[in-house]
């Protein structure tokens, strides 16, 4: 008994926190998107005006750690016995990257463009590999900062 | 090239449906599978469970004898002995074995039933009872969960549950956790039917050995004064709450036209 409640109020607790952190997140990353759209990141490795005079080129990158909450994890072990897409995880992605991406872009914030846009995801944390359980994501998003001569 | 900054119109990469709905949906599918399998597992173990010779089961038994090594006083369990040597002469069913008591030092108010004929008692219930017979109905009961081999099928259906659950989920996931605990709980119900039965049991026995019922009704009464615990935590506890135990007894008692008598009195046990 003792273990099915710790277990519900886990789950509530997971999924609440893990909802309302995610919309907060959501809110967060469609301003900064907003206020970065000038500065474009191709994956581009060539995308320069000819003639342009370039000023200075250096690597920019942005990293970043999230972790799926309690709910999301179950939900996703669920998943696992039956079969199909695990949509639970879907926003986790989504987020990591499009996080790294901003970070990435506000390191290279006075460049003109980021070429060679990379993205790398990794498990990390207690459960990274293992018993095919995700615990937390790492994003790294690297590119090459372009800018131009006035 | 122009480069146009603009807005992603849609996210395409994540799906907007409620897992809520998905975790229901699941959760409940495992639950049903699970409930169903177990079911007729249990339904097959109690099918096994009557045909079981007294030979297996004493050898079931064995496994147990660590509950009871270190037994307390030697005297106390003597007596309660003779009480039980009492009650199982007029047994109408004969398991082809003498039924042993143990009393083991333990402050727990409890009596259990191992396979094999052995009655362990926890020292704790000796300051509950009052009288010989209040002692008498604790061991008829306990008989009593013999002749319905109850015993038996509740440690066949733990382990059933535990096989089961294990063998999907693995040993330490939380899933098997709440599964094995949510099932549990359905046992618990069956296992309060169990208890009932037992305690009418036990009433017809004491009935037959000393030609009265008196002293029944008094330890279910003493245990439901002791208990502090609301009736809803007795929803899945392994026992009917005491006061209930104490109301269908009275009721059988009346039916069955049993006489109530004075107690023998125990003498410093």
């Amino acid at each position: 008994m003792q273990d099915l409640i710790v277990f519900v109020v886990l789950l509530s607790l997971g999924y609440f926190a893990g909802t309302m952190a995610e919309s907060r997140h959501y809110r967060s990353i469609r301003k900064r998107e907003r206020e970065l759209l000038k500065l474009p990141a191709v994956t581009a490795e060539d995308f320069l005006d000819e003639g342009r005079e370039i000023e200075d080129v250096r690597l920019v990158h942005g990293s970043v750690v999230i972790s799926i909450d309690y709910f999301k994890r179950i939900l996703a072990g669920l998943r696992n016995i039956f079969g199909g897409e695990v949509k639970s995880y879907l926003t986790l992605i989504d987020r990591g990257r499009r996080e790294a991406i901003l970070r990435m872009k506000q390191e290279a914030a006075d460049a003109d463009i980021i070429l060679n846009l990379r993205i790398e995801t990794s498990a990390i944390g207690q459960n990274a590999n293992r018993r095919k359980t995700i615990g937390s994501i790492e994003v790294i998003a690297y590119g090459t900062a372009v800018t131009l001569k006035k | 090239m122009r480069y146009t900054p603009k807005e992603p119109r849609e996210n395409v990469n994540i799906v907007r449906t409620s897992l809520l709905k998905e975790f229901f949906l699941l959760a409940g599918g495992i639950l049903t599978i699970t409930v169903i399998v177990y079911t007729a597992l249990g339904l097959a173990v109690d099918l096994v469970v009557p045909r079981l010779s007294p030979g297996i089961e004493q050898r079931l038994g064995g496994m147990y004898s660590g509950m009871y090594a270190d037994t307390g006083d030697r005297e106390a369990e003597k007596r309660i002995q003779r009480i039980l040597d009492g009650l199982t002469s007029v047994q109408p069913e004969e398991r082809g074995w003498r039924y042993r008591v143990h009393l083991v030092e333990n402050t727990t108010v409890n009596a259990l039933a191992l396979p094999g004929g052995r009655i362990v008692i926890f020292s704790g219930l000796l300051d509950v009872v009052d009288s010989e017979n209040e002692l008498a109905f604790v061991l008829a009961h306990e008989l009593g969960h013999f002749a319905h081999r109850d015993h038996l099928r509740g440690l066949g259906r733990r382990l059933v549950l535990l096989a089961m659950v294990t063998a999907v989920f693995g040993q330490e996931s939380s899933a098997s956790r709440f599964i094995y605990g949510s099932l549990m709980d359905v046992e618990m119900k069956f296992s309060q039917r169990q208890e009932e039965a037992a305690d009418l049991w036990a009433v017809d026995l004491m009935n037959r050995r000393y030609g009265h019922v008196g002293g029944a009704v008094d330890f279910l009464e003493a245990i439901a004064r002791k208990e502090k615990r609301s009736r809803f935590a007795y929803f899945f506890s392994t026992h009917p709450h005491p006061s209930r135990r104490v109301k269908v007894l009275k009721e059988y008692i009346i039916d069955k036209g049993y006489r109530v008598r004075e107690s023998i009195p125990l003498n410093g046990l």
